[in-house]
């Protein structure tokens, strides 16, 4: 297959990145028995066409980063730490934001632009309080989930203002589209779960991982 | 038991002597890698799985780990798994939601 080699190399280089979230001891054992299956399914005659097969290894070898992740004696308080970190540090820039966007208000109070930056930050910033209080609950989940419909909102106003412009298109596609699609995802999973009582909720003898 | 775990050990249970390496479970249990070997690394750890390397059978070839239930494990996977299909089994048919109104 054309680029076998550097589509492997790519692999690699995934499986190293996830390694390094392990414990030292673990990392050179994980890493050889990760990469060693990368050429397997890369080659694997049951899986076609080649570009399917490719998409799997690169998907083995993106999915081994959860997989370090949830091993035992990782770097998950670290993460959480910097987590942590940016948790507070998001609110502030966030208040920033919406100070600059009351001050483009007041420089051009006509511009309509202004005003949806304006909720977009208001939203953004609830959000970010809201999540450090109660970061399960539902008002939460709204307020993300509407902060992101208003950031895809600005990105189609910026779309009317400048059409040529692509990377407008690309922000609001990616912003609106994965919303479009995961709110009637999620809005099913839960009937889902209601129906069936939750009872894939995860059990807690010994077995569960 | 979980979902993925009742797979894992349904995938080592059909041929329990059977070493298997780690993209084989995957396409047998259909988990994704990031399922799978956090999996194999608790049951390794509770003593259930064993894991050796192969040798490498051409020059330059990367030798695979290949696991495989120990004894205590063929024991307890076919327990749990006679346990969950039992459990299931036992469960209740569901009709759906009572229609208003109704006694259900």
């Amino acid at each position: 297959m054309r680029g076998e080699r550097q589509l492997l190399r790519f692999g690699e280089y995934l499986v190293r990145r996830a390694c390094q979230r392990l414990p030292q001891d673990l990392r050179k054992e994980r890493y050889r028995e990760w990469a060693a299956e990368l050429p397997a399914i890369l080659h694997d005659p049951q899986v076609r066409p080649a570009p399917r097969r490719a998409v799997r290894m690169l998907g083995y070898a993106a999915d081994t980063a959860r997989g370090a992740a949830m091993a035992p004696g990782t770097a998950r308080g670290r993460i959480s730490r910097t987590s942590a970190a940016l948790d507070r540090l998001f609110p502030v820039a966030g208040l920033v934001a919406v100070a600059l966007e009351i001050w483009a208000i007041v420089q051009a109070p006509g511009d309509g632009l202004n005003y949806l930056r304006l909720a977009w930050g208001l939203l953004l910033v609830a959000y970010l309080i809201r999540k450090r209080a109660r970061p399960a609950a539902r008002l939460t989940a709204l307020l993300g989930i509407s902060a992101t419909l208003a950031l895809g909102v600005v990105f189609l106003g910026n779309v009317a203002q400048a059409p040529e412009d692509w990377v407008n298109y690309l922000f609001a596609a990616l912003l609106l589209l994965p919303l479009l699609v995961g709110l009637p995802v999620a809005w099913w999973l839960r009937r889902l779960q209601a129906r069936t009582g939750g009872r894939h909720a995860a059990p807690s003898d010994p077995w569960t991982f | 038991m979980t979902g993925p775990l009742e797979r894992v050990l349904g995938a080592f249970l059909t041929d329990p002597a059977a070493p298997r390496y780690g993209y084989d479970l995957m396409k047998a249990a259909h988990l994704p890698s990031g399922t799978l070997y956090p999996l194999l690394a608790r049951l390794e750890q509770q003593k259930l799985v064993v894991s050796a390397w192969e040798t490498p059978q051409e020059e330059g070839e990367r030798p695979r780990k290949y696991y495989r239930l120990t004894g205590e494990g063929i024991r307890i996977a076919r327990l749990e798994l006679a346990q969950a299909s039992a459990r299931r089994q036992r469960a209740p048919t569901r009709t759906g939601r009572p229609v208003p109104g109704s006694l259900g």
